[in-house]
């Protein structure tokens, strides 16, 4: 007698495979970590997304180091409320450059450890980053994302969107 | 999830396909050397990248890898007579030698010249380590033979086996740089199998089962490393390479050998799944090989006179309910190949990427998918050779290290991460 997996595996098969959507949209939550990082968050926000919602918290990371209100924004640079944020929020991807202050990413990945939301931090444009600048973002980052991508140029970021359906 | 129209390109692998035309750029593995054992041994069927093709060994121990049919009436050269350095067809014996050429068509006046007129298809063949190599690109542009390292180091130091996979390249690949799946499916096997267990390093894994993981780009592919928490505020790092288009190097345990794969597509709903083990410094000894072709480590038991693994789809993988229920495996089936093999063909021949939904740990296979979608369309719009053609690219090492918190382990590590003849690797 054939085996269920001999059977099942097969491409005839995999035509019975249910149709019907098997997630419903998620909340992602894309901040800039710096000056440099706000401008690939406002071209990413440029292009059309299934909900994303794109913020920037480089006031802080060029600003006071003190924790302020006011500090996460909207592109309009409208003050958004972060715990309002993270609690609407099914995955928080952080955006960083070699060398930029990423001092905001202790204040998100706080807020995201408590509701227990998942955290990706990316640096983009490390092709061409010193050593001492990418160790600079990484030790603000690494304590507070789940996932670390240091990628050369930043045309992987809308592959990584699309591929989380943000 | 992926467009479908990017999983289309990637998966599919055969000639004037785009990622066809990427995986023509590389050498890549077509049999093992045991395959042809010596001098006029019985020929090959071999099927690469949706080519039905045919290697053999000729009398002066020459490889060749041709065209499977013979250029006359169509029959299979399977059933060819290898001799007097070259392979006859037995239907109205047309001879052929490894380039493809014909050197005798009996039924015709050797002085009609009518045998230069006919020359199959053919592909150089090329033993390096255990392993022989083809090249099925433009011959214009061919790259240097390949320089891995666990074919780069002496006979007794290198160990490599290949098996049969009913799925498509990618999703076997795929799981192959997916680290995040370690700490479930193949749970246990750290304490148990020989090839692993009693590494300092293992402590760390046991400790923390959820590590964070970092992606960053490589030359040739990337580095995927999983972190984890070891003393005096330090990481532990376990520093995976993928080089492109399917090449893997796990990073060590203590003083185990290390391992890795290739995935080489046989047409766009089946692929091998090469393994190997090899130690840069030392001889693999006599257990350690005993214990690879007994199916420990990552590689698996076959069916006698195939590479066709023991536990396949035809037998549900000796799925065993009670072993899983108890804990024994996490997944029911043995052995970690297996247990790999297992759920990717339960997958489909080729998976549905638009219907997955991928998290943030799965960064590893977005950041490989997109640079493959790169090489490809840098490959096929400009003709810009793919990242990992290069000998560089291949001359990598995987590595296990304890760094302090804030430094990038591909600086922290960077000489750990290359081939250094004579020189141990980095490992914990």
């Amino acid at each position: 007698m054939i085996s269920q997996s001999a059977l099942m595996n097969s491409a005839a098969e995999a035509r019975f495979r249910l149709q019907q959507p098997n997630s419903k949209p998620r909340a992602t939550k894309v901040i800039a970590m710096d000056v440099a990082g706000e401008e690939i968050v406002r071209r990413l926000a440029a292009e059309a997304w299934n909900g994303a919602t794109f913020l920037t918290a480089s006031a802080l990371s060029h600003g006071s180091e003190r924790r302020a209100d006011g500090w996460l924004r909207d592109l309009e640079g409208r003050a958004r409320d972060l715990i309002e944020e993270v609690n609407a929020a099914d995955v928080v991807v952080m955006i960083a450059t070699p060398g930029g202050r990423a001092g905001a990413a202790a204040f998100i990945g706080e807020a995201c450890s408590h509701k227990r939301v998942m955290t990706t931090a990316l640096i983009s444009g490390a092709g061409t980053a010193s050593d001492e600048a990418l160790s600079l973002t990484l030790a603000q980052l690494r304590p507070w994302s789940l996932m670390v991508v240091v990628a050369s140029v930043d045309d992987y970021i809308p592959d990584l969107l699309t591929a989380l359906r943000a | 999830m992926l467009r479908r129209e990017h999983s289309d390109l990637l998966t599919q692998t055969g000639p004037d396909t785009p990622m066809g035309r990427m995986f023509r750029s590389y050498w890549i593995p077509a049999l093992l050397a045991e395959e042809l054992p010596e001098n006029e041994c019985p020929p090959v069927r071999v099927k690469l990248l949706s080519e039905r093709l045919l290697a053999f060994r000729d009398t002066e121990g020459r490889y060749g890898l041709i065209d499977e049919f013979c250029a006359h009436r169509g029959v299979s050269l399977w059933f060819g007579r290898n001799e007097e350095c070259g392979l006859r067809c037995p239907y109205h014996g047309w001879k052929y030698d490894v380039t493809g050429q014909c050197i005798e068509v009996p039924s015709e006046p050797e002085e009609s010249g009518f045998r230069e007129k006919i020359k199959l298809k053919s592909y150089p063949l090329v033993k390096r380590g255990n392993v022989l190599w083809t090249y099925m690109g433009p011959p214009e542009q061919q790259p240097p033979l390949p320089e891995w390292e666990f074919i780069m180091v002496p006979p007794k130091q290198t160990f490599a086996t290949k098996r049969f996979q009913d799925c498509n390249w990618l999703q076997a690949m795929e799981g192959g740089i997916d680290s995040s799946h370690v700490s479930f499916l193949h749970r246990g096997d750290l304490n148990s199998d020989p090839l692993f267990k009693g590494a300092a390093g293992n402590r760390y894994n046991l400790s923390d089962s959820r590590p964070v993981f970092e992606v960053v780009e490589s030359p040739g592919g990337l580095y995927i490393g999983a972190r984890r928490n070891a003393e005096d505020g330090n990481y532990y790092w376990r520093i995976t390479q993928w080089v492109m288009p399917s090449f893997t190097m796990i990073a060590p345990r203590g003083q185990h050998s290390v391992h890795g794969h290739f995935w080489i597509p046989i047409d766009d709903e089946h692929c091998w799944t090469w393994s190997y083990d090899y130690h840069p410094i030392r001889e693999l000894t006599t257990r350690e090989t005993a214990a690879m072709r007994a199916g420990r480590g990552i590689h698996v038991k076959y069916i006698p006179g195939t590479y066709q693994p023991l536990a396949n789809k035809d037998n549900d993988y000796l799925m065993d309910r009670f072993a899983q229920k108890a804990g024994m495996t996490y997944s029911g089936v043995e052995s970690i190949g297996i247990q790999d093999a297992s759920l990717q063909e339960s997958m489909g021949p080729i998976v549905d990427r638009t219907k997955e939904n991928l998290v943030s740990t799965d960064n590893g296979i977005i950041m490989a998918r997109h640079r493959l979608l790169k090489a490809v369309k840098a490959l096929t719009d400009k003709g810009v050779v793919p990242p990992g053609v290069d000998p560089v690219h291949q001359r990598v090492r995987s590595a296990a290290v304890i760094l302090p918190p804030d430094q990038p382990f591909k600086d922290g590590a960077r000489e750990a991460l290359i081939v250094r003849p004579e020189v141990a690797p980095a490992s914990v």
